[in-house]
């Protein structure tokens, strides 16, 4: 019961994404899977040109794709370096406020989660317009018009107090006599938060980098406003998306997704081998002192069959059902797309002659008695003219 | 190196209320000195005044005869250890023991040396790169103390360091401690609720009630003569008496109760006059069973109500006439079969063996 529980939701929050990458892999110029053209890496890579000259760029040859990304993580480094320190800042003051201010403090620092992103970038862009504009020309003038310089600005206002949030958890388990004792012994107040309070939170500093990179790597309404003349991963995909969608979003989705994976297998894989050299060491420090050697009996752990084997499995059953009808049917590789652009083409310009055959003629024109659809030839009555219509490509 | 601490007339206040109160106070440099008193009665509060954590509202601390005033934690030649310890969990046993000196800039090599020494004196010899949650309580313990030395500080301020710790631990660590201060020989104030502690320890000791002084002295002249009937039965157990003085000769007073009158000594410095409402208190080793020839100052008829054993004394519980309770030892080495619930028997004691003190509340424990 509980299976099915955890196997409906897991589908649920990964369905879409599952779909979506497999799109990633289809040479089809919207993202479908049936039907299914044939299975290409081309997304990932060129994309396509068009026989009318027309560029639908894959991931690897988007330059506004590229653009964006750089300016995303620029964006993301800085607001890094600024909303850490400030959150760390304002969690640390609140350590040292006492009586009913402490309340009050903490629901004004908090405050900027609860604005709208909207309204935090438009009056980010409002301020430094007018500051952009006191100065006449220059540096200020500069800076106040940078996009990417506001955008730092506009989301460090609330990405800091995400921050703030992390340190005052930490911070909450703090044994403040410590800071006292470093103190007595002869510490100055700077080497206390050197040594000792940076030292304590340099987890919470870590995680707090990593939420602030995330949140500001894929904030959109914010940004949409402070960024101005310039573009972001989101506001280009969200630009694209207007135009329509092309599976080359699906493969950035797909990189993307492999790329959190791999950290976060990585992260997991270290963090176990760490905490195994610990408890080695700890072992080794309890055997040291227990000369009782029942302790140092070895258990051997039996084998287990690991509980996510079920959706392993499934996974395994699906990608091979599709690899081999993707074999059988021939549906791979340079030919299977050049047969099946031709085949595209070929119904693009039997529609052109369609139309072209329909067109009127003078006579009609002029002398037709009949209104309505038999005036124009009856175009729209011909059933075969959308059907496989292959898009204007 | 050993420093004199004085406070003088140092109050400390939280709003309107007085945490210490005009506490006047001088420690001899190389003196084991204790602060006792019941829990929050500000013992913690002077500490952190002398230790610079807490500026006093009133009054002056000194240390070696200067005015530490506007002097930081950091500049003052003390060192604390906490009620909590308050060891560094993220570093090495070692580490914790040298911080004082790294802060100070000294070289590696340097601390490395100053550590194990420090080590060696508190009999944790090569064990400096365990980490402070692989100790016991009492490593922990001593960790601390290393720790608080390795500065070299003139006077070292202890916070109920013991208090964590079980009852065998705790006695063995009173011997280590004194041991410690008499080989780095420095000044030691001891801060303790457990008499017992402060009585073993110390060469003098303060009793504290409600943030004031109530007296100071030797162990055994605060046992003996307490000043104040919180004293009396704060420090030790005591039974008392409570009367008027009905006739005073010399330096004894004599006081009538519910149950009769006795006769008991009067300090020098608490005179009372004929009609004093007054206390006279007996410690329950001072109350004996006649024996044949015996021939006390004092006598109470006493009804025996229950006993306990505690090993080397038997307890036992008794009620005077006027339902007024009182409670004498006996060394185990005599024989008391003859004593049981119920029965009813005298009691003596000396006059020279009970005080008499002007009313004023006790220590409730
Ligand atoms: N920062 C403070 N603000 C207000 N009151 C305080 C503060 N620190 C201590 N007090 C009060 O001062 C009194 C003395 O506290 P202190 O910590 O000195 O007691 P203590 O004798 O050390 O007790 P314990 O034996 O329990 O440690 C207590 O009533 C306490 O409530
Ligand atoms: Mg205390």
């Amino acid at each position: 019961m509980m299976g099915i529980y955890i196997f409906i939701f897991f589908a649920y929050l990964f369905g879409p994404l599952i779909i979506m990458s497999i799109t990633a892999f289809n040479s089809a110029e919207f993202p479908s899977i049936t039907p299914w053209e044939c299975f290409s890496f081309r997304w990932f890579n060129e994309g396509k040109i068009a026989y009318d000259g027309q560029h639908l760029a894959g991931l690897l040859s988007d330059w506004r794709l590229h653009d964006g990304i750089i300016s995303s993580l620029i964006i993301g480094a800085g607001v890094v370096t600024l909303s850490v320190p400030i959150g760390m800042a304002a969690a640390i003051v609140l350590t040292q406020v006492r009586s009913q201010l402490r309340d009050i403090y903490y629901s004004i620092s908090i405050m900027p989660v609860l604005f709208p992103g909207v309204i935090i970038g438009i009056s980010t862009v409002v301020l430094w317009d007018r500051i952009a504009g006191l100065g006449g020309e220059g540096f200020i003038a500069d800076i106040g018009r940078n996009g990417i310089f506001l955008t730092i600005l506009a989301q460090t206002c609330f990405i800091s107090t995400y921050c703030f949030l992390i340190f005052v958890a930490r911070l909450q388990r703090f044994d403040q006599t410590q800071e006292e004792a470093a103190l007595d012994l002869g510490a100055s107040q700077t080497q206390v938060f050197f040594k000792i309070l940076v030292p304590y939170l340099s987890p919470a500093i870590a995680s707090a980098a990593v939420i602030a990179f995330l949140f500001s790597f894929e904030n959109y309404n914010t940004t949409v406003f402070s960024i101005l003349s310039d573009q972001t991963l989101t506001t280009v995909i969200a630009s694209k998306v207007r135009l329509g969608i092309s599976p080359a979003l699906s493969a950035l989705a797909l990189t993307i997704i492999a790329l959190t994976i791999i950290a976060a297998v990585t992260y997991e894989v270290l963090r176990r081998r760490a905490e195994k050299r610990y408890a080695e060491s700890e072992e080794k420090f309890v055997k040291e002192k227990a000369a009782d050697n029942r302790i140092n009996k070895k258990y051997k752990a039996g084998f287990r069959i690991p509980k996510g084997i079920t959706a392993i499995l499934l996974i395994v059953v699906f990608a091979t059902y599709g690899a081999t009808q993707i074999v059988k049917n021939d549906l791979y590789g340079q030919s299977c797309i050049d047969t099946a652009d031709k085949k595209k083409k070929s119904k693009f310009l039997e529609q052109l002659q369609t139309l072209e055959s329909n067109e009127l003629t003078d006579e009609e024109l002029s002398g037709g008695s009949l209104g309505g659809n038999q005036d124009y030839g009856d175009i729209f009555g011909d059933p075969s003219l959308f059907q496989d219509f292959g898009g204007f490509d | 190196m050993s420093a004199d601490v004085e406070l003088s007339d140092v109050s400390v206040t939280f709003g309107s209320f007085y945490a210490a109160k005009n506490v006047n106070v001088k420690v001899n440099g190389g003196e084991f000195f204790s602060f006792l008193g019941p829990s929050g009665c500000g013992k913690t509060t002077l500490l952190r005044a002398i230790s610079g954590f807490q500026e006093p509202s009133e009054g002056k601390v000194l240390i070696d005869n200067k005015d530490m005033s506007g002097i930081g934690p950091n500049k003052r030649p003390t060192a604390l250890i906490f009620q909590n310890l308050a060891l560094f969990p993220l570093m090495s046993v070692s580490e914790n023991i040298a911080f004082s000196l790294e802060v100070r800039g000294v070289s590696k090599e340097e601390r490395k040396k100053r550590a194990d020494e420090l080590l060696e004196l508190i009999a944790l010899e090569g064990q400096g790169d365990k980490k402070v949650h692989q100790l016991s309580g009492g490593q922990k313990q001593r960790v601390a103390i290393a720790r608080a030395l390795a500065v070299e500080p003139k006077v070292l301020l202890l916070d109920e360091p013991l208090s964590a710790l079980d009852l065998k631990l705790r006695q063995r660590m009173r011997t280590e401690l004194r041991e410690i201060q008499k080989r780095v020989n420095i000044t030691f104030i001891y801060i303790t609720h457990d008499q017992g502690e402060a009585l073993t320890m110390s060469d003098r000791i303060a009793v504290m009630n409600e943030g004031e002084l109530e007296q100071i002295g030797k162990c055994d002249e605060v046992y003996n003569n307490p000043l104040t009937p919180f004293v009396a039965t704060f420090v030790g157990e005591n039974n008392p008496l409570y009367g008027k003085v009905t006739g005073i000769e010399g330096d004894k007073a004599k006081i009538e109760t519910a149950d009769g009158q006795y006769l008991a000594t009067m300090n020098e410095s608490k005179k009372l006059n004929i009609g004093d409402e007054s206390i006279a208190f007996v410690r329950p080793e001072s109350l004996f069973i006649p024996r044949d020839g015996d021939n006390f100052d004092n006598k109470i008829d006493v009804n025996i109500e229950s006993f306990e054993f505690e090993g080397n004394l038997k307890n036992f519980y008794a009620s005077l006439k006027s339902g007024a309770k009182i409670k004498f030892s006996v060394p185990n080495a005599i024989d008391t079969s003859s004593i049981t619930s119920g029965s009813s028997i005298v009691l003596g004691f000396e006059s020279s063996k009970s005080v008499i003190l002007p009313k004023a509340s006790l220590a409730i424990d």
